[in-house]
């Protein structure tokens, strides 16, 4: 029961990372507080359980279909953030809020207000006689890893991903440096529209697919950035499975309703304790 | 500055009487009944079948050359699936579209402060899917009718259980939602009573995109019948899990969102030998309306190029019933105010596909009654009560193994 339970948590937690990645970087870079991030996944998944419907492809391939598309859309995105005025954190904030409404009414009026799954990719494989491990949870945890380590690989052995940590650390002071800020926003947009398009499938396969649905992925990106740290991609991993781990631990001796509260308790007790995210190290007192 | 010349003035204001007047010929030859339901938002997919139900009574009733020689104008409103919209929007229908009844709702907390707001402004409501008992029995609203309660989905779902299946254990989830949580307590009750014992109830928060600690705990120490009082989404990500973690229960109950085509259709053979509860499906019509139920159906499908469920059959009932009652109104010759159609609808018995309608004295349905099903090679089944039963019951269902 043990390795079975730390094996779902391993996969629940590869979810939310997955769900938290592209938030984390286009807040990171370019400070837009996206709460239309979940309905962009949910449009995603529409779009693969199209793909699979239509055409019978096969949920590998409408992986790189989605992440190109909403890459693409990325771009659309960024045109719109671009057009916001001061104080453009809360703006955003308030612009990607009726842009989650749109897009939701949207879906409403393409997709229909049923429930939508996109089916599992075949039979789990028994390891041992208590051990089953599913092949949604391998797809989650193998393409977290994968899209975690490509990522900190980029931000950490690139020149690019050098400029993009400057961005994210200090905007002014790498547009001084000579950075070009807008293409880092460009950049951001796409990859994170990239990782936006990789999960929408796999939300679609492991949780499902209704146009008011994007609420929870929000929720979940917005809590596990907050409690990895802004910009913290590796971080962002570990804080996914350690919060994967407590919420299942409560669901199991303490009982199913109170998941949420734990990750409610710890997101607030965050806020107050340790507001740079609780696997962020404290930034240096700056020397004179 | 030039004044308007008096002959434009007086011109203007002929052509607004005129209108004004014909908006009031309008307003007394037609009938307006009012309806909300949530059209958007997390209910959104019930809210819209229970239109559509709304809609062909409406259509029916017209095509039929209305109700007394009167057409019925149906003004439809969303509630967005959130209360304070709904309370908002019933309000607009009431005093400005001075609609003559509301029909529509989905789950308690939309139709709870609708039914007050009935009591308030004297305003007959036929709620088409509630459940919750105080809503009827505490305080006396003489304008709340609805054609469902809990009642009428506790008993069939507990004689099943006992005595059909005569399972020795059960484990009780539930959405943490107020008719969720008064089915699970009224199961419990009825369950207990009965001598089951039940070593795992539990609540959740809907929207849980994981159940499986909750499996973990089923496969620790499983017992015979699992019934999950949650919605159509919960069971998309619940049943799934069961079958791929193997937990070893011998029959899955979803009283809600289980009994629907759509549901088999999205989870293919992972939904085979799952129970259910409906009051109505295609072909599964209270004894004596075969013929009306099949002439729904025949017209639902060629009309609205849908398959019809439970849910639409029930905002259909509930808006024949609304219609028959002012119909009876006006056949008395008797004033279309809300005292009337309420008093109407205190006498009404009427023979439908879904049930027999009459209510007690509080508006609840005398005769409601929900059938077990069991989905057995993608159809919906109905198991029992014996005297609705169209198959025998499978049980315990197949091994996880086999339907991945």
């Amino acid at each position: 029961m043990w390795f079975q339970l730390l094996l779902n948590t391993l996969s629940l937690g590869s979810f939310y990372a997955l769900v938290a990645l592209g938030f984390s970087l286009i807040f990171g870079v370019t400070h837009t507080f996206n709460l239309a991030h979940g309905e962009l996944i949910v449009l995603s998944g529409y779009m693969a359980y199209g793909l699979s419907k239509a055409w019978q492809a096969p949920f590998a391939l409408t992986l790189p279909l989605c992440m190109a598309a909403m890459a693409c859309l990325g771009q659309v995105l960024l045109a719109l953030v671009r057009r916001i005025r001061e104080p453009f954190e809360l703006s955003s904030l308030v612009f990607t809020f009726g842009l989650a409404l749109v897009i939701q009414n949207a879906m409403l009026f393409l997709f229909t207000a049923d429930y939508r799954r996109i089916p599992a990719s075949g039979k789990p494989l028994r390891l041992t006689a208590d051990l089953i491990v599913t092949r949604n949870q391998l797809w989650l945890i193998g393409l977290s890893l994968a899209a975690t380590a490509l990522v900190y690989l980029m931000l950490r052995k690139t020149f690019l991903g050098m400029a993009l940590r400057a961005v994210i650390q200090e905007r002014e002071a790498a547009r001084l440096a000579g950075i070009r800020v807008e293409r880092m926003n460009r950049i951001a947009f796409a990859v994170g529209g990239a990782l936006i398009g990789l999960a929408g499938p796999l939300f679609g396969q492991n949780a499902y697919l209704h146009p008011a649905g994007g609420m929870e992925a929000t929720l979940i990106a917005v809590v596990i950035t907050l409690f990895a740290g802004t910009g913290r991609i590796r971080g962002l991993l570990a804080g996914a499975w350690l919060l994967a781990l407590l919420e299942s631990a409560a669901a199991l001796w303490l009982g199913s309703n109170w998941r949420e509260l734990v990750s409610a308790g710890i997101l607030i007790a965050l806020l107050m304790w340790k507001p740079e995210g609780l696997l962020a190290r404290k930034k240096p007192a700056p020397e004179l | 500055m030039r004044g308007v010349p008096a002959s434009r003035l007086a011109a203007v204001l002929v052509l607004l009487a005129v209108l004004c007047m014909g908006q009031s010929a309008a307003f007394a030859s037609e009938i307006r009944i009012g309806e909300i339901n949530p059209l958007t938002g997390k209910l959104a997919n019930h809210g819209q079948e229970i239109h559509l139900g709304i809609q062909a009574a409406v259509d029916e009733a017209n095509e039929a050359g209305g109700i007394e020689g009167r057409k019925v104008a149906l003004l439809t409103r969303d509630d967005q699936s959130r209360p304070e919209v709904a309370v908002s929007q019933a309000e607009d229908l009431i005093l400005r579209q001075k609609v003559a009844a509301l029909v529509g709702g989905y789950v308690d907390s939309l139709v709870g402060p609708l039914s007050q707001l009935a009591l308030r402004h004297e305003i007959p409501y036929v709620a088409s899917a509630s459940l919750q008992t105080h809503l009827t029995r505490e305080g006396n609203n003489p304008y709340f009718f609805r054609i469902s309660h809990l009642s009428g989905l506790v008993e069939p779902l507990c004689g099943f259980v006992t005595e059909a299946l005569q399972a020795r254990s059960a484990a009780l989830l539930h959405a943490a939602t107020p008719g969720a949580t008064e089915l699970s307590r009224e199961l419990f009750k009825c369950l207990k009573k009965a001598g089951a014992d039940l070593p795992l109830v539990e609540k959740f928060q809907p929207g849980t995109p994981d159940f499986s600690p909750f499996v973990l705990k089923l496969k620790a120490s499983p017992p015979d019948v699992l019934l999950v009082a949650g919605f159509f989404q919960d069971h998309l990500i619940l049943a799934r899990q069961i079958r791929e973690l193997g937990a070893p229960i011998k029959a899955y109950i979803g009283p809600w969102g289980v009994a629907y085509p759509s549901f088999v259709q999205e989870m293919g053979r992972a939904a085979e030998h799952l129970f259910g509860l409906s009051a109505w499906n295609p072909g599964m019509a209270v004894p004596g309306t075969e013929e009306a139920s099949d002439a729904f159906t025949e017209r639902f499908r060629r009309v609205y190029k849908k398959e019809p469920t439970t849910t639409v059959m029930h905002g259909y009932t509930s808006a024949r019933v609304l219609l028959h009652a002012v119909g009876r109104v006006l056949r008395e010759g008797r004033p279309l105010r809300g005292s009337e159609i309420a008093r109407a609808l205190r006498t009404i018995d009427l023979l439908l596909p879904m049930e027999r309608v009459a209510f007690d004295t509080k508006g609840d349905p005398l005769h409601y009654r929900q059938v077990v099903v069991q989905i057995q090679d993608g159809a919906l089944v109905p198991v029992y009560p014996p005297e609705r039963a169209q198959g025998t019951w499978i049980y315990p269902m197949a091994p996880a193994a086999s339907n991945p």
